[in-house]
Parts: C-alpha cells; sequence; structure tokens
C-alpha cells in the first residue's frame, strides 16, 4: 500500500506509468480484500478493467478520489498493517443493517412492508390463501435489507430463488440431455429449462416445508419465498410468469415476495412484468420504495464511519462531513454505491491528496464569500473550459445530471457584459437583438447531454415558459420550436438536419428570452424546478386511444376523425344499453372531459439529478441515444467513479464544488446557487 | 337499439332525404350498365357513405347489406406484416388504407389484387365485376395514389372502385380523371331540420320546428351531428321544448374555456395551463387539427376586426407546421403563443388610444 | 414479348386511358367502349389542328424516313392519338402488334425494364414489307408514353438504346413537360410540340361525337364542356361521356357538365371576391364555410380564384400579393393542410390587399 501512495505521487507527472502498478498493488497487496470489494460493487469487474485498461482516464481518478476522500489532516501512514481482517469483506455485507433502526428506509416504508408481511403469515394453515408482494424501487434503495431485516424479527425463513447455472441442481437432467441431443442446444431449451425450473422451485418452496431440524421451534413454519433475480425468459414473454403465479396463487400457501429494481434504463421492467391487471387479478400488493433520502444515508454512513474508526484504530481515514455529504450526492440514493464509495475512499491516503485539500477548501470558501473571488473565478470561466470541466464532474452514474444542467445552462443562459465600446453595435431598429455574448455553446452543451436533438428540444419545450416573463418573448421562442420541429420532420434528411434543428431551438430560445439579454440585466429568475416532458406520454396516450377507437367501434364503419370528434363524445350523452363493457369503459374514460375546472398545471414528474433522458421513447420518435458515458470519453459507470469524479470537477470550479458539496436533492439548489453566485459576480463588475 | 343514425339510414336511392336529383341520376349510371370509377367526395356528415351504400344495394341487391367485419394481415415485400380491418359483403370489400400508415400502399394493391382476381361468388347477379370502397383517399399517401392509379387500370375487367374521400385537393390529378366525380354537398338546414322531424316522427316523438332549426344551425349542417344531437336532446330531456339546451360535446366546451383562458390573459403563466388543456384535449383523442380548428374560429369570435386576418394568416401557418411537423404540441403552443402576443399588443394599444 | 402485348391487349379496353382501340373493341360488349377510345382518330389527316405533325407524319407514310420523335404538349391534345394512327396506318392491322411496343407510365419503367423489354424489342430485325404485298418502312416503333415521368437514370439508359438500335427502330417519346426530359434525348428526336386545341375545333368534334351516340343536349353544355376541358379533348369527350351515363334520356345541360367537372361556378367565385372587396371578415368566414361545405375542394376554388384575380381590377402590387399567397396556400393543401383555415388565410390576405390602395 505504500507502494501505491509513491506511485501516486509519480502520477502527477507521468500518467501512464503509474496505473498499472498502483491497481496492481491493489491486487497483490491488499490481496482478495480489494478483489472482493471490487465485486461488491455493484458496476462488476468489467468496470475496474477497464479502469485499468484505460490509463488516460483512470489517471485523473486517483485525484479525485483524494479530494473527497481525504481527511482534514492527511493520516499517517497506512502501510502494510492495512490487511486486517476488518477488511475481508465489503462493507456493504458487514454493515449490512440487523435492525429496523438501522434500515435507511423511510419508516413508514418498513411499517407497510411489515405489515404485510405480519398479515399474511399469521394467517391459519387452513384459510392461508397465497398472496403475492411486489417491492419495487431503485437499485441499492434497501429492499432486500429491508426483507431480510423484516424477517429476521419475524422469525420467518426466507427460501430464495435463485437463477440456475450450469451445474446446479435444476438443471441436472436437462444439462445432461442438452450435452447429449444436438438438436436441443439451439431451441431455447435453456430458457424454458429456466422457467420450469422457477416453476418447480415455487412448488417445492410451496408445498413441502423443510425438514425440521433438531431445535427448531414452531416459527419455522412461516416463512417466505423471495424472488429477486428471475429467468430472462420471463422478460421476453411475461405471459410464461403470468401463468406461473396464476397458479400458483390457487395453490400456495405461503407468501411470495418479489424484488424488483427498476433499473433507470428499463424503469418498464416492473411494468412488463407485472403489469396492472395482473397486479389487480393477482391481488398483488406492491410497495415501491424512494432512493434512500439523503439524511438518512448521511447517518448510515456516518455510523459506518464511526463503527469502522473505532475498529481500525486510526487506519481508516475519517471523511468529514462534507465528504459524507459528497458521497450521498453522488450515489444519489443508491445507499449500496453509497457505501461502497466509501470504503474505497476510507482506504485510501496519500500526501498529495493533502496538498491539494486545503486549495480545495479554500476555493470552497472563497465561493462562500461571493464576490470577493471574482477575479479568479472570472479566470476560469472561459467558455470551453467550463464545459469540459462539467462534463467530467458528471461522469458515472450522473449522467443525467448534465442532463439537468445542460437544460439549466441553455434556459439560464448566462451572459459576459460587454461593456467596451469597440463592440459593434447593432444599428437602432435592431438594437432589440442586441445581445451580450453568450458564455455558453448551445451546441456544445446539447452535445454533452448525450442525447438527440430532438428529445432535448422536449426537455427544453416541457421547461422553457417559467423562464421567460414576457409573453411576446415565449411567442418567438415557441416560434423557433416550431421551426426546429419542422426541420427535423423529414426522416430522409433528418440526419443532417438535427443539429440544425437543435441549434435553432436553443438558440432560438436563448435569443428570445430578452429579459436576459444582458448580463447585467440578468435578474435572479429564482429557482425553477426542471420537469420531464409531457409530449411523449400524451402523444403515446393519444395513439393508444385512437387506435383502441378504432378497434372497438369498427361496426360504425366510420372514419377515425369524426369517430372520435363526433360519434364517441355524442355517445357519453346518450345511454345505450346494447354495448360491450369494454366500449362502455373506452367511452367513458375517453368521452368525458373534467370541464369546469382548471386543471391549472399538470402534475408534473420533476426531472432530478436522477433522471436519465431516456423516457420510454416510442416507436415514432426517434430513439434517444442511451445516455452515459460512452466509451470513448473513457468515462468508466463504476459508482464510486461519479463521486471522484465529481470532486475533480469541483476543484476546478467553485460552483461545482458549491454543487457538489450540497445534499441529495440539492442539485437544483446547486445549481441555482452557481447561477446566482455568478450573476452576483458580474453585478458588482 | 341501435342510434338513430344508424337506424334510419335510408337503404335504397329512390329513399334517399336529398340531392334527389343526383340520386336519379346515379340510378341512370347503374342502369346503363357501363359503370365507372367513382370518386365520391363532400364535407363530413353530408351522407356520402351512406349513398354509396344505396349505390351498391342498387348494384347488387339487398345482399350487400349482409356485411362482415375482417381482420386481414397483409405481409409487404419488406416481410413486415400489416394488420387492417375490412368492412365487407358478398359483392364488395370496404377498406381505410391510410389506417395502415406508410405501408398504405401494399395493402391497396394487395386488396384488390385480391378482390380483382377472387371469382364472384354468385354468378346470378348480372354483374361481371366486384367493388372495392376505398375510404380516405385523401389521407394515402402520394406514393399510394400512384399505385392506386396503376391497379385501377390493371383490374378494370374485375373490379370497380369507389374512392370516398372528404375533399379531391388531396387527391392526385391522374385519378381524378380515371373517375366520374360525385360530389356531395353538405344539406341545407331546411333539409337537416325535415330529416330531424322525419326520425322523431318514426321515434313515436314530436320535434318543435324551432329545436329542429337550433339543432340544424348548431350542428354546422352536419347531418350525422345533428342526428346525434338530437338524440342527446331526448336523452337529456322530454318532452322536448322549443328553447332546451343543446348539449355540445365535452370536448367542444372544454375547447371554449380554454380559448376564454387564452383571451382573458396573455402570459406564460397561462400558456402553461393551455398547454396542459391542450394536453387534456389530445389525450381524449381529439386530433391536432381539429383543435387548432376549433381554436381558431372561438379566437376569431373574440377578437377585434382588425387581427382577424393576422390570426386567421397565422392558423393557415400552423396548421401546416401541424401537418408536416412530427410533434403537434409545438406548434399548438406556437400559435397560442402567438395569438397571446398580438391580442395583447392590440389590447394595450386599444387601451393607449382610450387614453388619448 | 408475348405476355405484354396480352397485357397491352387487356388494357386497351379499359376507358378513359389512350390505348389502341384496334383489334380489341371486340371483346368487351360496344356500350362499355370508352368514347375516348372510340372516337380516337383513325388516321393521321383526321388529326385535329396540329398541322405540322400531321405533315411530317404524312411525308413518312408515303414512303421517307421516320425520324426519333418527341410530342409534347399539355394532356389531351391528340399526342397518343397522332402516333397510333400513323403507326396504324404504316402497319395495317396486322403487323401492328408484332411492329409497335407502347409503354406508359402504368407500366414498370425502371432502368430494367428498358434494358430488357425495350431492348428485346428493338433487336428483332423487320422485314420491308407487309403480309398483304404492300411496302412497310423497316423499322419498328416503340412508343415511350408519359415519358416525362421516367426516372433520370431510365432516361439515360434510354439514350444508349436509342442510338444503338436506331437501324431497325424508331422511338416515340410522349410527354407533357419537355423541360423534364434530359437534354441528350431531346437532342436525338425531332420535336413536336401540340398546341391546346382551339375551342372551335373542341366544339365539333364534340358535336359530332353527340350527332353519333343520338344525345339530347344544350348548345350551352357544349360550351361548358368546352370550357371546363381547358383545351384538352379527352377530358371533354370524358365528361361528355359521364354526362350521358348520368343523365339517361335527359338532355345534357350546362349545369351537369359544371357538376361533373368539379368546377365551382363563376358565380360563387365572383361573389367571394366581392365579399372579400366589400365586406366585413365574419361574413367572409361564412361565405368561405359555405363553400366548403358545398364539398367544393379547395384546390378547385383556388385556381378559380387565380384566374379571376388575373383579370380583376387591382394594381400590379396588389395582385403579386395576391398571387404569391395563392401559390403558398397550393403548396399548403397539397401538403395536407386544412382547406378551411387555407382558405381562410387566402381570403384575409385579398381582402388586406383590396382595402389597402381602395
Amino acid at each position: 500500500m505504500s507502494k501505491l501512495s509513491t506511485g501516486r505521487k509519480a502520477s502527477s507527472s507521468k500518467l501512464s506509468s503509474w496505473v498499472e502498478p498502483s491497481f496492481g498493488d491493489l491486487f497483490s497487496g491488499s490481496g482478495l480484500n480489494s478483489f472482493t470489494l471490487k465485486k461488491g460493487v455493484s458496476s462488476g469487474e468489467t468496470k475496474s478493467k477497464s479502469q485499468t485498461l484505460n490509463p488516460n482516464v483512470s489517471g485523473q481518478r486517483p485525484s479525485k478520489r483524494r479530494a473527497i476522500s481525504s481527511a482534514p489532516e492527511p493520516q499517517p501512514s497506512l502501510g502494510s498493517e492495512l490487511r486486517s481482517e476488518s477488511h475481508d469483506e465489503p462493507w456493504v455485507d458487514k454493515h449490512s443493517p440487523c435492525s429496523q433502526a438501522e434500515l435507511a428506509v423511510h419508516r413508514k416504508k418498513i411499517e407497510e412492508v411489515e405489515n404485510w408481511l405480519r398479515i399474511h403469515l399469521d394467517v391459519k394453515a387452513e384459510n392461508k390463501s397465497s398472496t403475492i408482494l411486489l417491492l419495487t424501487g431503485p437499485s441499492g434503495c434497501g429492499k432486500t435489507a429491508t426483507i431480510q431485516v423484516l424477517t429476521q424479527e419475524l422469525g420467518c425463513r426466507v427460501q430464495e430463488w435463485s437463477n440456475p447455472t450450469m451445474g446446479s441442481e435444476f438443471r441436472t437432467e436437462e444439462s445432461f440431455r442438452e450435452t447429449f441431443d444436438p438438436d436441443s442446444r439451439f431451441n431455447g431449451f435453456h430458457g424454458v429449462s429456466q422457467t420450469a425450473a422457477f416453476q418447480e422451485f415455487l412448488l417445492r418452496a410451496n408445498k413441502y416445508s423443510r425438514l425440521q431440524m433438531l431445535g427448531e421451534g414452531v416459527a419455522s413454519d412461516r416463512r417466505i419465498i423471495l424472488a429477486e433475480d428471475l429467468p430472462n425468459q420471463f422478460y421476453r414473454q411475461p405471459a410464461c410468469l403470468h401463468d406461473i403465479l396464476r397458479r400458483f396463487v390457487r395453490t400456495g400457501r405461503c407468501p411470495l415476495v418479489f424484488i424488483i429494481s427498476d433499473s433507470l434504463s428499463d424503469s418498464s421492467s416492473s411494468r412488463l412484468l407485472f403489469p396492472r391487471d395482473l397486479q389487480e387479478e393477482l391481488a398483488i400488493c406492491n410497495i415501491s420504495f424512494n432512493p434512500v433520502a439523503p439524511t438518512s444515508m448521511v447517518k448510515v454512513l456516518s455510523r459506518i464511519v464511526t463503527q469502522e474508526a473505532a475498529r481500525s484504530g486510526g487506519r481508516v481515514s475519517v471523511p468529514d462531513k462534507a465528504a459524507l455529504d459528497l458521497l450521498c450526492t453522488g450515489s444519489s440514493g443508491d445507499i449500496r454505491s453509497a457505501i461502497n464509495s466509501l470504503q474505497f475512499s476510507c482506504l485510501t491516503d496519500c500526501s498529495l491528496e493533502s496538498k491539494l485539500w486545503p486549495v480545495r477548501k479554500g476555493k470552497a470558501a472563497a465561493s462562500g464569500s461571493r464576490g470577493m473571488s471574482k477575479a479568479r473565478s472570472k479566470s476560469k470561466t472561459s467558455k470551453g473550459h467550463e464545459i469540459q470541466d462539467d462534463s467530467q464532474a458528471i461522469g458515472g452514474k450522473d449522467a443525467s445530471l448534465f442532463l439537468f444542467r445542460a437544460l439549466g445552462k441553455i434556459l439560464y443562459c448566462k451572459r459576459e457584459s460587454c461593456t467596451d465600446s469597440e463592440w459593434p453595435r447593432l444599428p437602432p431598429h435592431l438594437a432589440e437583438h442586441q445581445r451580450d455574448t453568450l458564455l455558453v455553446d448551445p451546441e456544445l452543451v446539447v452535445e454533452k447531454s448525450h442525447m438527440s436533438g430532438e428529445l432535448f428540444n422536449l426537455y427544453l419545450q416541457q421547461n422553457y415558459v417559467d423562464f421567460f416573463s414576457e409573453i411576446e418573448d415565449v411567442a418567438q421562442a415557441s416560434a423557433y420550436l416550431s421551426d426546429s420541429d419542422f426541420l427535423t420532420s423529414e426522416w430522409s434528411s433528418r440526419s443532417t438536419m438535427r443539429e440544425y434543428g437543435s441549434s435553432v431551438a436553443t438558440r432560438g430560445l436563448i435569443h428570445s428570452n430578452s429579459a436576459r439579454a444582458r448580463a447585467n440585466s440578468q435578474t435572479s429568475v429564482g429557482f425553477r424546478p426542471l420537469h420531464k416532458p409531457h409530449w411523449l406520454q400524451v402523444s403515446k396516450k393519444y395513439r393508444e386511444n385512437c387506435q383502441a377507437a378504432q378497434c372497438l367501434f369498427t361496426s360504425y364503419c366510420l372514419t377515425p376523425v369524426s369517430l372520435q370528434t363526433e360519434m364517441l363524445p355524442y355517445l357519453t350523452k346518450i345511454t345505450n344499453p346494447y354495448r360491450k363493457m369494454a366500449q362502455i369503459a373506452f367511452i367513458q374514460e375517453v368521452g368525458h372531459l373534467p370541464l369546469r375546472k382548471y386543471p391549472g398545471r399538470m402534475k408534473l414528474e420533476a426531472l432530478t439529478d436522477r433522471d436519465p433522458g431516456t423516457l420510454e421513447v416510442d416507436s415514432e420518435e426517434e430513439g434517444a441515444e442511451p445516455i452515459g458515458p460512452t466509451p470513448s470519453q473513457g468515462e468508466p459507470v463504476a459508482p464510486e467513479d461519479s463521486t471522484l469524479s465529481w470532486s475533480q470537477g469541483s476543484e476546478g470550479d467553485p460552483a461545482a464544488a458549491q454543487l457538489a458539496s450540497q445534499p441529495q436533492p440539492s442539485t437544483i439548489q446547486a445549481l441555482l446557487d452557481e447561477d446566482d453566485l455568478v450573476i452576483e459576480e458580474y453585478d458588482s463588475n | 337499439m341501435s342510434l338513430w343514425v344508424d337506424k334510419y339510414r335510408p337503404t335504397s336511392l329512390g329513399k334517399l332525404d336529398f340531392h334527389k336529383e343526383q340520386a336519379n341520376q346515379l340510378k341512370n349510371l347503374v342502369q346503363c350498365g357501363d359503370f365507372p370509377h367513382l370518386l365520391v367526395y363532400g364535407p363530413s356528415g353530408a351522407g356520402k357513405k351512406t349513398r354509396i351504400m344505396c349505390l351498391l344495394r342498387e348494384l347488387y341487391g339487398p345482399g350487400v347489406e349482409k356485411l362482415r367485419i375482417e381482420h386481414q394481415t397483409i405481409t409487404a415485400p419488406s416481410k413486415k406484416k400489416i394488420e387492417i380491418n375490412t368492412i365487407a359483403s358478398n359483392y364488395h370489400l370496404e377498406v381505410n388504407a391510410s389506417d395502415a400508415g406508410n405501408s398504405d400502399r401494399v395493402v391497396i394493391q394487395e386488396l384488390i389484387k385480391t378482390v380483382a382476381q377472387s371469382q364472384q361468388i354468385q354468378s346470378s347477379t348480372q354483374r361481371d365485376f366486384k367493388v372495392v370502397l376505398l375510404t380516405e383517399v385523401d389521407r394515402l399517401t402520394k406514393d399510394a395514389q400512384h399505385a392506386l392509379r396503376r391497379t385501377m387500370e390493371k383490374y378494370m375487367a374485375t373490379c370497380r372502385l369507389i374512392l370516398c374521400c372528404n375533399s379531391t385537393s388531396k387527391v392526385i390529378a391522374p385519378i381524378r380523371s380515371r373517375c366520374l366525380a360525385v360530389r356531395v354537398p353538405l344539406p341545407n338546414t331546411e333539409e337537416v331540420c325535415s330529416v330531424l322531424t322525419g326520425v322523431c316522427r318514426k321515434e313515436g316523438l314530436l320535434l318543435p320546428a324551432e329545436l329542429a332549426k337550433q339543432i340544424a344551425e348548431k350542428s354546422g349542417r352536419n347531418l350525422r351531428k345533428a342526428l346525434l344531437m338530437c338524440e342527446a336532446c331526448r336523452v337529456q330531456q322530454y318532452p322536448f321544448s322549443a328553447d332546451q339546451d343543446i348539449p355540445d360535446t365535452d370536448w367542444e366546451v372544454y375547447l371554449r374555456e380554454t380559448a376564454n383562458a387564452i383571451v382573458s390573459q396573455q402570459s406564460p403563466q397561462r400558456l402553461l395551463e393551455v398547454r396542459a388543456r391542450l394536453y387534456e384535449l389530445l389525450t381524449h383523442c381529439i386530433p391536432p387539427e381539429i383543435i387548432i380548428k376549433g381554436l381558431v374560429s372561438e379566437l376569431l369570435s373574440n377578437c377585434d376586426g382588425h387581427l382577424k386576418p393576422e390570426v386567421a394568416q397565422m392558423a393557415g401557418y400552423y396548421e401546416h407546421r401541424l401537418h408536416l411537423g412530427n410533434k403537434a404540441i409545438y406548434h399548438l403552443e406556437a400559435f397560442v403563443a402567438k395569438f397571446m402576443a398580438i391580442y395583447k399588443k392590440s389590447m394595450e394599444e386599444g387601451l393607449d388610444g382610450m387614453m388619448f | 414479348m408475348q405476355a405484354f402485348l396480352k397485357g397491352a391487349a387487356t388494357q386497351s379496353a379499359k376507358p378513359q386511358k389512350d390505348k389502341p382501340a384496334a383489334g380489341t373493341c371486340g371483346e368487351k360488349k360496344p356500350k362499355s367502349v370508352p368514347w375516348v377510345e372510340k372516337y380516337r382518330p383513325k388516321c393521321v389527316d383526321e388529326v385535329a389542328f396540329q398541322e405540322e405533325v400531321v405533315a411530317v407524319l404524312k411525308k413518312s407514310l408515303e414512303g421517307a424516313d421516320l425520324p426519333n420523335l418527341l410530342f409534347y404538349g399539355p394532356p389531351g391534345t391528340g399526342k397518343t392519338s397522332t402516333i397510333l394512327a400513323a403507326a396504324r396506318e404504316l402497319y395495317g392491322p396486322e403487323l401492328y402488334r408484332q411492329r409497335v411496343l407502347e409503354l406508359n407510365a402504368s407500366d414498370e419503367r425502371g432502368i430494367q425494364v428498358i434494358r430488357e423489354k425495350v431492348k428485346t424489342f428493338a433487336q428483332l430485325t423487320v422485314a420491308g414489307k407487309r403480309a398483304d404485298g404492300k411496302p412497310c418502312p423497316p423499322f419498328k416503333i416503340i412508343i415511350l408514353d408519359e415519358a416525362d415521368s421516367m426516372t433520370n437514370a431510365a432516361q439515360a439508359a434510354l439514350r444508349r438504346t436509342m442510338e444503338k438500335e436506331s437501324r431497325t427502330t424508331r422511338f416515340c417519346l410522349i410527354c407533357n413537360y419537355v423541360s423534364r426530359i434530359i437534354e441528350p434525348l431531346t437532342s436525338r428526336c425531332s420535336k413536336f410540340r401540340f398546341k391546346p386545341l382551339d375551342d372551335k375545333i373542341q366544339e365539333e368534334r364534340l358535336l359530332e361525337i353527340c350527332e353519333k351516340e343520338n344525345l339530347k343536349y344544350s348548345k350551352e353544355a357544349i360550351g361548358a364542356l368546352v370550357k371546363v376541358s381547358e383545351g384538352d379533348l379527352r377530358k371533354a369527350i370524358t365528361f361528355l361521356q359521364s354526362a350521358a351515363r348520368l343523365n339517361g334520356e335527359k338532355e345534357i345541360t350546362e349545369n351537369i357538365v359544371i357538376e361533373i367537372a368539379g368546377v365551382v361556378p363563376s358565380k360563387m367565385i365572383n361573389s367571394l371576391l366581392q365579399t372579400c372587396y366589400n365586406s366585413t371578415f365574419d361574413k367572409l368566414e361564412i361565405a368561405i364555410k359555405t363553400m366548403i361545405d358545398e364539398g367544393y375542394a379547395a384546390m378547385q376554388i383556388i385556381s378559380q380564384l387565380h384566374d379571376a384575380i388575373i383579370e380583376e381590377k387591382l394594381n400590379d402590387c396588389q395582385k403579386s400579393a395576391i398571387t404569391e399567397k395563392i401559390a403558398e396556400v397550393d403548396k399548403c393543401l397539397a401538403d395536407g393542410a386544412d382547406e378551411y383555415l387555407q382558405m381562410m388565410g387566402l381570403c384575409s390576405v385579398i381582402m388586406q390587399q383590396a382595402t389597402r390602395n381602395n
């Protein structure tokens, strides 16, 4: 480990050479420990591999890492004694909660789950009906931990399904046959057998309780079946699962718990596997977990830190409060990744870091006392530079955060005052179009947001109105958006026009906001929440409804338009008993509009830094490129990296430091602060 | 108990309630034996479809009324499967090919080919051709229309086309020149009234003349709408009274409120509210074109004379955009915002004028 | 080859298409032959109004060589009829089938077709004698109808073929717009422009048909036919036949002709213009609404409005502003925009322009 720190010192001068040794050191030095640690990290080994493979990127990482992890005082040498027992397992496992109090999940949620379990476990055996609980939520929000803790407390056994691999007990026969029957190899045998195995598992777990062991009490009768990973086949054919579940509900005797993570990329998996109608049919109880709140996360983290610090006797560097906050923000509600990062950051220590630390602190302080650091921040706000920093600052898991900020950049459009008289002025009749120099490069912003221009425009369209004060400006801006859509309408030319379209939209929006034409006239618009575009849902719904209307009412032989605008609305007014249920339901849904009710503003899904740009993009829309750092940019997606790269950004940019040191939901706030900060600096100009 | 619209739909050319002269002409056409392709056009609710069905009955007898809905799957050359609903009798096949979107060309070619190549089931009829009824021809892609023109010639011997559309503007000239065009105008107010009264009589109801007239006017001479309105009136209140409220559809009321919201305040905040309302309308299956049209007519009635030409042109501009663009909301919103801007400006000018 | 001829034969029975009627009309009941085919000129002399081309063709009939031909001009002016009549005279009914290949836009005409079909046909050599002993020119004729809808690539492919086969084959390209034929092709052909038919000649022809078909007609109806057909004789004859079909035994009137043609009565156009000039916007709204409700196509309305505007007493500035808007509206309509809103847009421009100086 000492070798590691020396290697790192060298790194500042020689980027490429140090990586191998340092990582090699990690592997050889701390041996198994660090390896298991890596495995514990949800992102797996591939990413850590990519780190080692990409010297350039990881070259910057240690320095970032240092920034968050380091304590104010540099810890004296850790040396080789670091290899102690306390590091034998990842902290995630080591500190997995063992009581409700330790859970980072919201009290109410725990209660909810507990109640459910109590009710369904304690029903007498004869009228015990099998029931299904579905836990959903983003990864690392404590779903599994909650179940573990609760089952422990309630004293019931958990029978967990895990996908069989080759040679697993469920597949003996099949794999045997597969080896000898060449035909069966390629006809999806594998999927079928997994499904069958799953069914078998449910059946067995349901029917037979475990063999009575010596000393086991009556309580062992209480048990639940837990299924966390499901056979892949189900994702392809959810109907299989549904059939099995129906059968299970009919025959089953003990509760079945599913834990499904809504991963960011396909939040629809839970919807796909457990559609609403199925949930109703089988009375599946769905409890969805929220990301862990920053406060409780900080609590957990500091608990772990104190424990670790006490145990390790000073060998673990103890991060301060700010660093913990930073970790929380970076993990954006994923406690697993937060703990992993914590462990990682506590491991590290070096003297170089200690040099950097005060600098960062100083900067943070400077940014705290705004105005004063004018000169310094000014020097840093050269355009390209800033954006460069931003994109690095938000690497890893929080690629989406950049979307949030990218929108902010366009909508808040910072400008630089140009008081110099040499600047050519527009002639009087065009004076209204005079704008100060823009500090952002819209094209770059869109590009860095990793999404297609069209999708970005949708985000803009959803949010721009809040940033305008004059309806004239809004009219102009909306005209630009309309132009932009028009430019990309022709699919054959779309690939070329796309960029122009997004330029028109972004620049048009920026230009038309006359209230923000001048650097010094930019009053703070205050904090505005950003939202996800509503249009995608609306247009999807529109198409679905139109299609449904066509299907259900074919017998009227009407054109779609007259069906939708004449027939259906009047059908709501006419009582006609001879209709199918589906038709009646549809008429009720579509024909009626909420009259005399000003909706005010629609309930919108707020866009937080956790949201990636990808909504379910329907077939009509051009698919948005999956967000996330592309390999070419060499930003691996490991969670710990995200926090690391964060602090890197914060070194360069005081505003980002401000941003980074805020607890979780406050990225919004941070964005605002950043903005305000800059404005004030200009004001004092 | 079907709807009045369906229940009292005339089934023979002789029983049609209006445009009787045209009905006679169509009769002549059937009798002269040499039946050309037809292009029937006219506004929605003018009775095009009714007229066509009467004509088919005249051609083939009551057998055409035995309809069955079929769900056909057509495989495009690109192996893409296209599903489409058709309505068919033994003698004819009705299809709205525009349902198939961009694959409409394949649908048309395949369907007509199938029909033209299949033998007439009953040889007893004197006709040696079947009829393919294509609705909403004006919504077909240009590609499909060109294909149609070729298909028309190719299968002329065994198959006639009846094309049905709202306007011939969007039908390409070669098709127009190959068809006998039949224009079906909307019935005038009196004709609508008499149909309404007639239907009510058959239902055993008494419809006051004033109410009939009001319904006719309110429906904009659209007979289907008028009949639906009348039936809705019946549900709402019977016996009818002359000054009874005629129920509007929810979306029309909603749209009117939206227009009022636009006129009463012009601010970004209000625009957001309007946007929410537009979304609401869209999710209730109201097509964006209808929304903008409805908005325009409401707004026009609400604003000053000197603004109207500008608003009209703006509406035309953005409605056109609506057809070309991908995402309707941009254009709807741009229209609303623009209207707000010019309306506000004119109001301010008006105020200034009053000050002096 | 054989398949092609069969195709042509069945196609020729279809109405409203200018196809060779010779020898095929027997298959169908005589009443279902479209009049356009029935009254197609049988010989070059019967071709009306196109003296220039007739003279050239006549010369070739007398034994001179025939150049490659390019006929262009508005529809219904007798382009196809002329070449068909000439071919028939050249070859007589028997040889006609072997010697003439007719392709129109309805047939597939990609490069492939040009290469294969045209080539195989062109490569067959022919004798300079007819079966009945009469002399006939030692070449074949390939008629490419609606040549302007051929792709440029196909046209380019044709160029080579044309040169190579010039010994045995003459091409006759027929199109509406000569500008859509690529330069190398036009330079290889002798071009003939077909003028829109004179009203008088049209009237003569129509009257002749009426006579032969024993139709009852009014003088105005024929006048209207001539007017709505705009020099397109085929259109006029088609309309006449449609009118006869619809009317049964009754007299053909002006109204029915206008109705069939889908033309807006000029009275309506004029009243619309008057509304634009003198009335309020609300009245204009109603007027437009009524027109649309009557089922008139906006395309038709604007094209008639255009003609009317040109004649109106407005200054050039106003006219140009209006016609520019007409062009815009036309494009929008073609893109599928709403007729009512587009008409409103156009009429509000007319209104603004008209009130500007008056």
